[in-house]
């Protein structure tokens, strides 16, 4: 047996992980993706026409989720290897802690943007954009519902997808320390049970679950959690042009079917059928096998081809990306409720181009300043922290 | 608190038939009709956003397929008649087309109204996407044997705000004449309400203080879709004279 399948089945005990040198790739590719999703955010605007889903079945929520699994890896893995379970799944509960008052207080944030925009313009259509009907026409169910996250309005779905992952974090990690390959595979048949008999969490009120249902989404954030340990233990990606091939041959497809106005397999017997369907939409809910797919496909290319320490990634774009991206809670937060407010000026403004693009850079540039001040504060405080106390703490 | 919302009675209904020949509904209901002969029932499955789901109504049995089931009722007593609520606020036509068979077609109807194409419009997601995807759901329900009502996007007092609205309502009414499905005009029918002076322009798209969508619009919807209904079911218009 070659050493990927034994370590592919076997993994590798908690004292064998190695310490990578801070991957560059993954602060600077979420940075991006949190800039894509502040402008895909805001509909129907001019640049979110050029944002990768136009191109691609997945598109950035897949590769964010994916990026949260290595990164949770890195993190709290680590964490779990060198100090035990009950440290790592503490530390692991303080963050969800986090994460759940962030997605409350933008619960918050964004009832009050629109209800305010609605009582200006009389526009209830802003109401209906993001279904939040419910928190206005039954105030306190919705807020119970809320704080069980069992009641999410849209854009307000995805920090209620990262609790849950987050909080099963500690036994997937385990599962993917002692053998990766039964832990993707156990997962992707979860995915597809779920899918087959309809499993979601509830979104209430109606019959709708989760936008983003973690039965599906969970294989999304275990192949990163895998990735991130393979990562850690110091696997090297194997040399396998004929896997470059189909990932490119992947890419292609899905660009062709997204982009071509026109069924190109229109006679072909079920694969005409199959093309319809993907160029009327990729559900996104239950998580289509091509998202995957095609996620994989990206996913390996940035493996073979972007070096963690390439060039571009040291760059100026890059760096400023990764300093968004060091910050994707605040980042994201911000991006949500500034695409929000920038759904209403579009709207207001009858979508006039020179506001659109105004907008976007706008946001843009607000984003990029917040991951920038974060750092600086960071620094800041790191560097107080570590400087002599000269003063009594002030009681 | 907030106060309790009137009732809103019916004596008020007529308002609701104001300019109705401007816009008539006369739908060909063959697969309700039958389902009414042979077995004294009919299911109808209301599928769609915020307007079918309601939410926007002070009460639950405000929303409009609680009063068309009602309305339904009273004009034929003696059947057995449900209208199943599948309105899901916020969902765009391709998240409806996902559940087609296993909300809608599941309940075994013999007619699926189907609003929708309001946040394809907001959203700008393409027209010929569109007409995909409303060909596609149409096919389905067709296919299943039921008949179908698809529901034009609601009038909007200040429509600039989304420059392509009315292209995309095109689209709508297109797809529907082309696989033969009747619309139910509810776009003309608003804007008439809101030039006939009996309503606020509150009670038709505002809401009042509270952020509540008022419920008289909703109730016009239902009613003149009983109307129709009622009507191509028992070939007797509303005011009595016989259809055709």
């Amino acid at each position: 047996m070659s050493g990927f399948w034994r370590l592919m089945l076997f993994g590798k005990g908690p004292r064998e992980a190695a310490l990578p040198g801070r991957d560059l790739r993954i602060d600077a590719i979420r940075g991006l993706i949190l800039l894509i999703i502040f402008v895909n955010h805001m509909p129907g605007n001019v640049v979110s026409g050029w944002m990768p889903y136009n191109y691609g079945f997945s598109d950035a929520a897949d590769i964010f989720v994916l990026l949260a699994g290595v990164s949770a890896a890195f993190a709290y893995g680590r964490l779990i290897d060198q100090r035990g379970m009950l440290v790592g799944s503490l530390k692991v509960g303080a963050r969800i802690w986090t994460l759940y008052i962030a997605h409350l207080a933008l619960f918050v944030l964004v009832c009050g943007i629109i209800a305010t925009a609605i009582v200006r313009t009389q526009n209830s259509l802003y109401m209906e954009a993001i279904n939040i009907q419910p928190f206005f026409s039954d105030t306190p169910a919705a807020v119970i519902n809320a704080l069980g996250l069992t009641y999410q309005p849209y854009y307000l779905d995805i920090l209620p997808l990262y609790i849950v992952l987050l909080a099963l974090f500690p036994l997937i990690y385990v599962a993917a320390r002692t053998s990766p390959l039964p832990t993707v595979i156990f997962s992707l048949a979860i995915w597809q049970v779920a899918t087959h008999f309809g499993l979601n969490l509830p979104n209430h009120p109606g019959e709708a679950g989760w936008f983003f249902n973690p039965f599906a989404w969970q294989v999304i954030f275990v192949l990163g959690v895998v990735l991130g340990r393979l990562a850690l233990v110091g696997a090297t990606v194997p040399r396998l042009v004929v896997l470059d091939l189909l990932a490119v041959g992947v890419l292609v497809f899905a660009a062709a079917v997204k982009l071509s106005t026109s069924n190109f397999l229109a006679g072909v017997p079920v694969l005409g059928e199959w093309v319809d369907g993907l160029q009327i939409g990729i559900d996104k809910t239950n998580l289509a096998v091509v998202r995957v797919v095609h996620l994989l496909a990206l996913a390996w290319l940035v493996l073979r081809y972007l070096r963690p320490g390439a060039a571009l990634l040291r760059s100026r774009i890059g760096g400023g990306l990764a300093v968004i991206g060091r910050h994707s809670l605040e980042v994201f937060c911000a991006g949500i409720v500034l695409a929000i407010a920038g759904q209403i000026i579009l709207a207001e403004t009858s979508f006039v181009l020179w506001v659109q693009l105004l907008v976007n850079f706008a946001g843009i540039t607000i984003l990029a300043g917040l991951g920038m001040f974060l750092s600086w504060y960071k620094t800041l405080t790191a560097r107080a922290a570590g400087a002599p106390r000269e003063q009594p703490v002030a009681a | 608190m907030l106060a309790a919302p009137k009732p809103l009675a019916p004596a008020n209904d007529a308002r609701c038939r104001a300019g109705a020949s401007q816009h008539p509904f006369a739908p060909v209901l063959p697969a309700a009709k039958r389902a009414l002969t042979e077995t004294n029932q009919l299911v109808i499955v209301a599928l769609g956003s915020s307007t079918t789901a309601g939410s926007g109504a002070s009460e639950a049995n405000n929303s409009y397929p609680a009063v068309l089931e009602a309305e339904l009722r009273r004009r034929l007593p003696g059947r057995e008649i449900k209208v199943i609520n599948k309105g899901v606020g916020g969902q765009s036509a391709y998240d409806m087309l996902l559940r087609m068979e296993s909300d809608v077609i599941a309940e075994k109807p013999s007619l699926v109204i189907w609003q929708t194409a309001v946040n394809d419009a907001i959203r700008d997601i393409g027209e010929e996407k569109l007409a995909k995807i409303l060909k596609k759901g149409i096919r389905q329900v067709q296919g299943a044997g039921i008949d179908l009502v698809l529901m034009d996007l609601q009038w909007l007092p200040r429509e600039g705000r989304y420059p392509k609205y009315d292209d995309y309502r095109a689209v709508l009414a297109k797809t529907a004449a082309e696989n033969n499905v009747a619309v139910f005009p509810r776009y003309g029918m608003m804007r008439t309400w809101s030039r006939s002076k009996q309503f606020t322009p509150e009670e038709l798209v505002g809401m009042d203080g509270d952020l509540h969508l008022v419920d008289a619009g909703y109730r016009c919807l239902a009613v003149r879709l009983a109307d129709g209904i009622a009507a191509a079911l028992t070939g007797v218009r509303p005011d009595g004279k016989p259809t055709n």
